[in-house]
């Protein structure tokens, strides 16, 4: 009668199997339900982890891109302060010196003299100007000063205009002396190349290349150098000829505004890309988390009732056990 | 008939039922021993002369399912092989983590890219060139523990493998003890279900290492075959032979340093379908130290060969004579194609690079050749290691599938290969642990029901007091004649 008996063993291991399951499968969805995630990622995404790799990979560097993009967008915006105070000092010398010249007052040219160049040190001060440890103008060279200093360029501009009699030959000297690349770039510059382009985005770059070599720095710098050269002494004793040196000083200020203008444009246009890079890798990030949680979420509704489910499933286990083991011959006889 | 045959009739009762009482109470005490066979006593009529008198005890029979107990044998043999696969994939996954983890190898890369990227805003900073050198230190070394963990994998299975030969051979031995015990005893005619018992137990032992068919023999004995045919137990048990090692490392290879399988002193084949063992624990042991960790470690070189030479590529750094190592180094080397075998273990951060070891951080910035430090702002070089990092180049070695890649994605491709074999293997182990669940189910049924066992013992006890009942009428009957 092989058939006619069922095993005590039988019974105790169908009941501690299916014990054993739904405790795991309690424990996984308890684990589902308090952190919103799959408790088996490689089982959800079958085992495919490119597409995960590639969004953690996408939001690790975006937040390298999003300190990037701050650090940047402090440095353009402390030059652009910068660039406006030597643009400010530029354009107010430049209109007094067109209207202090016409006078040919010496006190008066004397005193533009002055007033130029202790704006000439604002500006070489501003050009100087350090970002934490970092040389703003210099370039490549960020742990040097742009500029070596207003005494030190007047120096070399003063044995430069030397021997001139003329205002026109003061001008000549100080527009040779600037352009000559053993004049202001080797003597005064002390930075290097305009820096390479930083990564702001995925595959964006944004490239902050203003130094203290750029055409409408040196020439805001002739305009005031020039009128500073009035209280060196220069053209000493020709009212006349000194008048005219301050109109061509301001006459070359006003002509650079131009240049100061794009330069600070373009200063600008680098910013609001920086700006806007910031703005889309912020709401790239956004996307990136919810294609995450696409990926690895569960349906809190789903696993709440399956939770339940699984709770009263275990509990008529319980109830199964303890009534089964009481069906036994033995307390009956 | 006579009142002495009535006397030796209920005798005879009273002996065959003791022995049935005897009978339920072992059974009921072994109701949750695995392994142990329902006992049931075989009676016939006894014939004294020609007729019949009393009962007679043929002897003991122990219940057992044959067929069933093969199929359990086999399912137990091929979960044991699934769970190993499984448990070494599982393993494989973990080590190499999954990117949402900072220690995984696609978060040591996103690291050590964000690093880079940071360093490119801020050239300057040594703080940022540090972490340069730390993320990417931390890559190599994530690319060396994954590699030691995989020889961990295959040195655990090796020893594995060692221990489960040992406990094969003597298995073998104490069956063919029992066999040849039992033998003996069931020639005097004695229960031997005892012994059967422990046999049984003694090859489920082996069937969790190997797969094994048992052959019955009509003295009691059994054979032990592989399916394949090979013997392993008839008359004399076989003997395997295998020799340890202590350690592995990634060169070392099946039929190089590390010892193969004996069969009775001839070597057999370790894996493939002709094997005698595949499909149970032992194959997948061998299978994770020849095959899956060798195949892991394989990957896990051309990860690390595709990072060195992304690194060692002309025109990434002028001021490094060509040939020269780059950033990631073969121990201060450069790469050599020939030798990729380990080179995950080998991986090292250029001397040059490295102020602990006489080289300067600037070098990350300037040139692992510059003499003297260049300009503070300059971000070229850094710019060209991040754009050789994440550029798209076609892995060389490591049987990845053709195409471009950056090393992320690279990385990503090796966590999946790993993670879809787990997968595959887990669902494998399910099946086989379902159908070992069932198996064992079905042998369990067989086993021994209590109930059943008290319903005998009621009848025992009836029978018993009906047979002294008997001799008590024999009793007065005889005291009746006495009385004459």
């Amino acid at each position: 009668m092989p058939n006619l008996t069922l095993g005590d063993m039988a019974q105790n291991l169908i009941l501690s199997r299916q014990g054993t399951s739904l405790k795991s499968a309690l424990q996984t969805l308890s684990f589902e339900m308090t952190t919103g995630l799959t408790a088996n990622n490689t089982a959800r995404i079958r085992g495919d982890y490119a597409p995960l790799a590639g969004i953690e990979a996408s939001l690790t560097q975006l937040a390298a891109y999003r300190s990037v993009t701050t650090e940047t967008a402090m440095l353009s915006s402390v030059m652009q302060t910068a660039l406006n105070g030597i643009s400010d000092h530029a354009t107010t010398l430049g209109a007094q010196l067109l209207a202090g010249a016409s006078g040919n007052s010496p006190t008066r040219i004397d005193t533009l003299g002055v007033d130029a160049n202790q704006r000439l040190h604002s500006v070489m001060t501003a050009l100087n100007t350090r970002l934490g440890e970092r040389s703003l103008f210099a370039g490549v060279a960020t742990d040097h000063a742009a500029t070596a200093g207003t005494e030190t360029m007047m120096t070399a501009l003063d044995s430069a205009v030397a021997g001139a009699v003329s205002s026109a030959d003061v001008e000549t000297a100080v527009n040779a002396w600037f352009a000559d690349p053993n004049g202001f770039a080797a003597t005064v510059y002390q930075g290097g190349a305009a820096l390479s382009a930083v990564p702001v985005g995925p595959d964006e770059t944004a490239r902050i290349d203003v130094t203290a070599l750029d055409p409408a720095i040196v020439d805001t710098l002739k305009g005031l150098a020039m009128a500073a050269l009035l209280q060196r002494g220069v053209l000493a004793g020709s009212n006349v000829a000194r008048a005219d040196l301050a109109k061509r000083a301001g006459e070359s200020l006003a002509s650079s505004s131009t240049a100061r203008a794009q330069l600070t444009a373009r200063l600008g246009t680098t910013e609001a890309g920086i700006a806007n890079a910031a703005v889309r890798n912020d709401s790239e990030k956004s996307a990136l988390e919810t294609a995450r949680l696409g990926l690895l979420s569960v349906d809190p509704y789903e696993t709440a009732t399956k939770l339940q489910q699984t709770q009263t499933q275990l509990e008529t286990l319980y109830t199964i056990t303890a009534r089964l083991s009481r069906l036994n011959l033995v307390d009956f006889l | 008939m006579s009142i002495g045959g009535t006397l030796a009739s209920a005798l005879s009762g009273l002996t065959a039922t003791s022995r049935a009482a005897e009978l339920v109470s072992s059974n009921i005490a072994n109701a949750t021993t695995p392994g142990y066979g329902r006992r049931e006593l075989i009676t016939t009529s006894r014939v004294v002369g020609h007729t019949g008198q009393g009962v007679q005890v043929l002897g003991v029979s122990r219940a057992s399912n044959l067929p069933l107990l093969g199929d359990r044998r086999l399912a137990q043999s091929a979960a044991g092989d699934a769970d190993t696969r499984a448990a070494f994939y599982r393993r494989l996954e973990t080590t190499l983590g999954t990117p949402d983890q900072a220690f995984s190898i696609n978060g040591r890369v996103a690291a050590f890219d964000s690093a880079l990227t940071e360093a490119i805003s801020h050239p300057e900073s040594e703080p940022r060139l540090t972490s340069v050198l730390t993320t990417a230190r931390a890559l190599a070394s994530q690319l060396t523990a994954a590699s030691k963990d995989v020889q961990a994998a295959r040195t655990a299975a090796n020893s594995e493998i060692a221990n489960q030969v040992t406990a094969l051979n003597s298995a073998l031995d104490k069956a063919n003890k029992l066999n040849v015990q039992i033998r003996k005893f069931s020639g005097l005619g004695q229960d031997t279900s005892a012994l059967v018992d422990q046999r049984q137990q003694v090859i489920d032992s082996i069937a969790k290492i190997i797969p094994i068919r048992e052959i019955q023999q009509n003295d009691g004995a059994i054979s032990l075959y592989s399916p394949t045919g090979a013997v392993l137990l008839d008359n004399a048990p076989a003997v395997f032979g295998f020799a340890a090692t202590t350690a592995i490392s990634p060169g070392m290879v099946n039929g190089g340093a590390l010892s193969g399988l004996t069969l009775n002193g001839s070597p057999i084949e370790t894996s493939g379908d002709s094997s005698m063992i595949t499909g149970g624990a032992l194959a997948a042991n061998f299978a994770i130290r020849d095959d899956l960790g060798v195949k892991a470690q394989a990957q896990l070189d051309a990860v690390a060969r595709d990072l060195v030479e992304r690194f060692q590529a002309s025109g990434v750094d002028a001021s490094r004579a060509p040939g020269d190592p780059g950033l990631f180094t073969d121990i201060g080397a450069s790469l050599d194609p020939l030798n990729e075998v380990g080179l995950s273990q080998r991986l090292r951060i250029n001397a040059a690079v490295d102020p602990d070891k006489g080289g300067a951080l600037w070098r990350l910035r300037d040139g692992l050749g510059a003499a003297t430090p260049g300009a503070a702002g300059n971000s070229a070089l850094l710019t060209t290691l991040r754009t050789a990092l994440t550029a798209q180049r076609d892995p060389a070695s490591g049987g990845f599938m053709a195409g471009q890649r950056s090393l992320s994605s690279l990385a990503g491709d090796l966590l999946s290969s790993a993670a879809a074999s787990r997968l595959t293997a887990e669902g494998d182990a399910a099946y086989t642990k379902t159908k070992l669940d069932t198996f064992t189910a079905m042998e369990a049924e067989n086993g021994v029901d209590t109930d059943q066992e008290m319903q005998s013992l009621l009848q025992i006890e009836q029978a018993y007091a009906a047979n002294a009942k008997v001799i008590k009428a024999v009793d007065q009957m005889i005291q009746t004649l006495l009385e004459i």
